[in-house]
């Protein structure tokens, strides 16, 4: 070979073109998944990063502040438009705007630019023109931002005060108020709510937008205020460590497009732990028939690859089941024997908590069943005949020796079933899953844990929120971080299952070595 | 000696006895569980029976008007899904489920067609270059893939890679136009590296090195793109395919769908395929090797005739999930019940119909049979399938033990 | 050794097996057994007699283990077994219905070729059976713990780790382990299922010693390949091939001069 053709690029040839595609799938795959879990990861959790505000002067004079979302390339011609979050909906009957970049004039980054999160309308962006005080005292100007603050920080605690009296002292007697000493501990903390009430209530604020209106709001509607263009960093992380924990910890607002998602992990917690009482020990008894007691014959053989197979039927068709035998069959019969008051409105009836936990435990049956059996069969018979020698019982030999031996694999295939379980929603789309539920299904009142209520689940919130709720954008950030919880959540639960049967597989070959 | 005392009989007696019921219990539970878990399909059958042999006064669904009812002008309007239309007195009902077989069908071939390629690569790879280290590492990441919920899947590729698609035609293009001569050009610039730098870019761990390579070549795709554009596309993709081959083109549309259950459905089909291809003989290999044939050349002729009622099989598990998956296709498709070949249409399928309309549609009504109709076909498709692939890897498993034994 | 005349000098085979039948703790009638349609062990008849060692020996494949598993009924696990003829145990039929399995097992313990420990701690496997059987004071199950130890001679290797893992200790430990763990339940006949084949030299020589030890009080049976183990230790010698009894004689007889030419060619096939 001279010099010159070994210097030439040569593509790669036999052994190489098919093995470098072959290479390229390995890799594309993994960029495909490491390209969606930094999507989430990043619009997840940098949402609650408080961005700069942009105060925008346009060519006509026009004025507007927000949040630079993104840039799109306009469809004709060149250029370039941006999308800023604007807030102030209940003016401009929209929280966006649209503007195209050529048309921009100037960009600056006031400092004393307020952002509020509200009750209602969601966010308002603009300047604080004024505070007025509860009792009417106003103020103006730079002193109004300290004296606001300051109040929202009193409102904070006494909030706190009335949510902690309200679950610690008035739930507790209000069921019970036959004592006359708790009708009077009672009557003192409905005394004390009304005080705290009238603290709270009174004061309000205004607002001057960045086009000229001014916008007033009571100061019970505003959750939060802050000054993005005034933070430092540690503020800003501040800001978000607490928009973390309000998202994780708090109810939705504003048709699920604000707010946070607690009834939904709540829920979603509450059922997977349903279901995994129930699926366990049914599970396991099914691989305990399957494996140490049936015969194993040619229907034995069969039923196993029949519940190999189940595992792959698709979980709508499990939904299905559960609607019509568990809600319409066993649910309606039980409604006509128990709850014919309440009739025509369904108790039972209609999808909830138990049915979904129910079709979810049906539905990972497989999973546990196969793992479980899996488990099983890698303990050696010399366990099981030594256990029988000494004169064990069959129930003996399996409860001291091979269930203990094969617990790892029954956790393996319980976290599994939990992971699976945790992921699936179209089947609760028909069993039981709610857009909104007002009421958790744990309460105060007896008997306290309400199984034919109906719930929230994170993979459904996901759903709705993009799909059904009237103003998408808004609600993306938001679909963004439950996404990213929820896969969090599923990733964790593998692991520990991948974690489990390594250390499972370790063992079982000091078992074989020995 | 010591001696443990003779147990009481009474002991005895209670042990024998609980034993006894212990084994009871266990097979009345167990038979139990998996009779309710057979009794899915069994419950399906029964409450679609009357649909076709009614009792009382309700009427036969005519079972021609399931595959579409002969009457109407064209092809198109043939096969109508709208249970729940008000129709005149002597129209004939739309229930033709046809369409939404076409839709499930659509979306799993398109699935199938992302799916099976990169799965069936990516199991080659793994097989036949990949180092042991990084292949240990590798099979639980593609599980947690796998695990990756749908309806996560189905909410980025629905409302964040079908907008971003539908504005980046031409990019898009690029990039599936320019992904494999770049994968190429990376084997042949690193033919060209000298021996040392080689070395550091081990084919074993190709699959983690390309990673950044490919996203570079995607990303020098998309800056290509107006050009390409230009040059092929008369400068505008999407009036090119709107004009010139008369495609519609919509938002959410079967490569969409295809494209995001593909990414959910390759690693049950790798795992599958990467089982059949290690699982040959190592002996069956070496004895090709020995012959002077390269890796690449065992693995086609050799490995992959021995391995294929193994992929054959994950192909088959691969199609029955795509068939049943519910919320990626609801999310990613659209839900419009057309049919036709356009990759870039809509569909609707039968999995995401019944989850639409089921809650709507009340207990005993026609439209609730059809829909349990349309869970029955699922379920019978999945299990046929399920069933199929397993009895062929099963007969697989039994040839690689008697090759393995044989030589 | 007053039931059993020493056979050295007579050549009368028919005079060989000559200890009473009230000498013999276990006595099998016209065994036979299959598996399905596969026939394991064709109409035997022996008797085993108490407080002595027997071997089974034979090629792979003749059916000892299987003999041996039918002794305390392990085959019961596998339903396929089709079982004729009859095995008693001092005079009562094993297969009777009213004979508790577990009872039975109790009474006719077994070791298995590999050592099967379970994985839990040194004491807990001794303490195993005994905690079934119940009604033991923790005192008491300790002593017969210490007992059991002791007479597999294990006692002085783990007497302070007895709540280590079982499964750290050696082959030949864990073996003598799992014998103490049966001596513990009080057995009355001790099956030996080749219980020195996973074992280096000098280990076996251990288990041998405890094995002439332990006849002191138990039955011994004991299946095995190796020729010179069963002439080592055992005082009858059973000679099996396809699923038959070809000869049965006191061990020296058998070895020094087998009736049959099978038995011979097999002897010192494996010998030579």
């Amino acid at each position: 070979m001279t010099e010159a053709s070994s210097r030439r690029l040569r593509l790669p040839r036999g052994e190489g073109a098919g093995a470098w595609l072959c290479a390229g799938s390995v890799a594309l795959s993994l960029l495909a998944l490491l390209a969606l879990l930094a999507l989430l990861t990043v619009r997840g959790l940098g949402h609650f990063w408080p961005s700069p505000v942009e105060l925008v002067v346009l060519e006509d004079g026009r004025q507007l502040a927000g949040e630079r979302v993104r840039e799109v390339p306009l469809a004709e011609g060149d250029g370039v438009e941006r999308l800023y979050r604007t807030g102030n909906r209940d003016l401009d009957g929209d929280r966006w705007a649209w503007v195209r970049v050529s048309a921009i004039e100037a960009v600056s980054h006031p400092a004393d630019i307020v952002v509020l999160e509200r009750r209602r309308w969601g966010q308002a962006i603009g300047r604080l023109a004024a505070f007025e005080a509860a009792g009417g005292e106003r103020l103006e100007g730079e002193a109004a931002w300290p004296a606001l603050e300051a109040r929202l920080d009193e409102l904070d605690a006494l909030r706190d005060a009335r949510d902690r009296l309200r679950e610690e002292v008035i739930l507790p007697l209000a069921g019970q108020r036959v004592e006359d000493s708790a009708e009077r501990t009672l009557d003192a903390a409905h005394a004390r709510l009304r005080e705290l009430q009238a603290a709270m209530a009174g004061g309000r604020l205004s607002l001057a937008t960045a086009d000229g209106e001014t916008l007033s709001v009571p100061l019970e509607q505003v959750l939060g205020a802050r000054r993005p263009n005034a933070m430092s960093p540690l503020d800003r992380l501040a800001v978000w460590g607490d928009g973390v924990w309000r998202f994780l910890s708090e109810g939705p607002r504003a048709a699920n497009t604000a707010g946070g998602v607690w009834p939904a992990i709540f829920g979603t917690v509450l059922m997977v732990m349903l279901m995994s009482i129930l699926v366990t020990p049914f599970g396991v008894l099914a691989a305990i028939y399957l494996n140490e007691v049936a015969h194993q014959g040619r229907l034995t053989r069969l039923v196993r690859i029949a519940v190999r197979n189940l595992a792959g039927v698709p979980s709508i068709v499990y939904g299905v089941f559960g609607l019509g035998v568990f809600v319409y069959g066993i649910g309606g019969r039980l409604d006509s024997w128990f709850f014919e008051a309440a009739l025509p409105s369904p108790t039972f009836g209609t999808g909830g908590l138990l049915w979904a936990s129910l079709t979810l435990a049906l539905l990972t049956l497989p999973v546990v069943i196969v793992a479980t059996e899996e488990g099983l069969a890698r303990i050696p018979d010399q366990q099981r005949e030594g256990a029988l020698a000494l004169g064990a019982t069959r129930l003996e030999m399996l409860s001291r020796v091979v269930l203990p031996m094969a617990a790892p694999a029954m956790l393996t295939g319980v976290i599994l079933a939990v992971a699976r379980a945790a992921g699936e929603v179209a089947p609760l789309m028909l069993v039981g899953v709610a857009k909104l539920a007002p009421q958790v299904p744990v309460d105060g009142d007896f008997p306290f844990l309400h199984l034919e209520r109906k719930f929230m689940h994170l993979g459904y919130h996901i759903f709705d929120a993009a799909f059904h709720g009237g103003d998408v954008q808004a609600a993306m950030p938001l679909v963004y971080a439950t996404a990213l919880l929820l896969v969090l959540v599923i990733l964790v639960l593998n692991l520990t299952a991948i974690f489990l049967r390594h250390h499972l597989s370790t063992r079982h070959g000091a078992l074989t070595r020995r | 000696m010591l001696d443990s005392p003779p147990p009481t009989a009474v002991r005895r007696r209670l042990r024998q006895g609980r034993d006894r019921l212990a084994t009871a219990l266990i097979t009345a539970g167990g038979i139990g569980v998996i009779a309710a878990l057979l009794a899915i399909g069994l419950f399906l059958a029964v409450e679609v029976v009357p649909l076709f042999w009614p009792s009382g006064e309700s009427s036969a669904i005519p079972p021609e008007a399931l595959w579409g009812a002969g009457e109407a002008a064209d092809e198109a309007s043939r096969h109508r899904w709208a249970p729940t239309a008000s129709l005149a007195p002597d129209e004939a009902p739309r229930i033709s489920l046809v369409p939404l077989a076409w839709g499930t069908l659509e979306a799993a071939a398109w699935a199938l067609a992302i799916a099976v390629p990169l799965a069936l690569g990516a199991a080659a790879h793994s097989s036949l270059f990949m180092s042991r280290r990084l292949r240990s590492r590798l099979k639980p990441t593609l599980e947690l893939m796998e695990a990756l919920p749908g309806v996560v899947v189905g909410f980025v590729a629905g409302l964040v890679l079908a907008p971003w698609v539908e504005r980046h035609l031409a990019e898009v293009a690029a990039c599936l136009l320019l992904l494999a001569p770049g994968l190429l050009l990376a084997g042949g610039l690193r033919s060209r590296l000298p021996p040392r730098l080689q070395q550091s870019l081990p084919l074993g761990w190709a699959g983690l090195w390309l990673v950044p390579w490919l996203a570079l070549v995607l990303a020098a795709s998309v800056w290509l793109a107006p050009w390409l554009e230009a040059v092929a596309f008369d400068g505008d993709l999407r009036r090119f395919l709107e004009q010139r081959l008369g495609f519609d083109i919509a938002v959410r549309n079967a490569l969409i769908v295809g494209a995001a259950m593909g990414f959910a459905v390759m690693p049950s089909v790798y795992a599958l395929a990467e089982d059949a291809l290690s699982g040959v003989p190592a002996s069956l290999a070496e004895g090709a090797q020995a012959l002077g044939a390269t890796r690449w050349q065992t693995l086609w002729k050799v490995v992959l005739p021995a391995a294929s009622p193994g992929i054959f099989s994950a192909v088959m598990i691969g199609a029955g999930r795509a068939v049943g998956e519910t919320m990626i296709v609801l999310m990613a498709s659209g839900n419009a019940a057309v049919m036709t070949l356009n990759p870039l249409d809509g569909l609707r399928s039968l999995a995401a119909t019944i989850a639409i309309e089921l809650p709507e549609a009340g207990p005993g009504g026609v439209h609730y049979q059809l829909l349990l109709l349309a869970a029955l076909a699922l379920f019978v498709f999945t299990f046929l399938v399920n069933t199929l692939a397993e009895l062929v890897r099963t007969r697989l498993r039994r040839r690689y033990r008697r090759l393995g034994g044989g030589s | 050794m007053p039931l059993v005349k020493d056979q050295r000098s007579s050549p009368d085979p028919a005079a060989i097996i000559d200890f009473p039948p009230e000498a013999s703790s276990l006595a099998i009638r016209g065994l036979s057994l299959a598996y399905g349609d596969k026939t394991a062990l064709r109409n035997l008849t022996l008797r085993v007699p108490r407080h002595r060692v027997t071997a089974f020996i034979g090629p792979s494949g003749c059916g000892k283990s299987t003999l041996l598993r039918v002794l305390n009924r392990l085959h019961d696990l596998n339903d396929e077994v089709v079982r004729e003829g009859e095995v008693t145990l001092e005079g009562e039929d094993i297969h009777a219905p009213e004979v508790a399995v577990a009872e039975l097992r109790r009474r006719v313990g077994m070791v298995f070729q590999s050592p099967n420990p379970f994985p839990m701690s040194i004491h807990d496997n001794v303490a195993f059976g005994l905690r079934l059987q119940g009604g033991l004071s923790k005192r008491k199950r300790d002593d017969i713990i210490e007992w059991a130890l002791r007479s597999a001679a294990l006692w002085d290797e783990v007497k302070d780790r007895l709540r280590a893992s079982a499964w750290s200790l050696s082959g030949g430990q864990q073996q003598r382990l799992v014998i103490a763990r049966t001596l513990a339940v009080g057995p009355e006949v001790l099956l030996l299922d080749e219980p020195a084949s996973a074992l280096d030299p000098i280990s076996t020589l251990k288990i041998e010693e405890l094995i002439r030890n332990l006849k002191s009080h138990l039955t011994l049976v004991l299946v095995t390949h190796n020729m010179q183990q069963a002439a080592r230790v055992s005082d009858y010698t059973a000679f099996l091939q396809h699923g038959e009894l070809v000869e049965y004689a006191p061990t020296d007889t058998l070895f020094t001069n087998p009736r049959l030419a099978r038995t011979e060619n097999y002897i010192t096939g494996r010998m030579a």
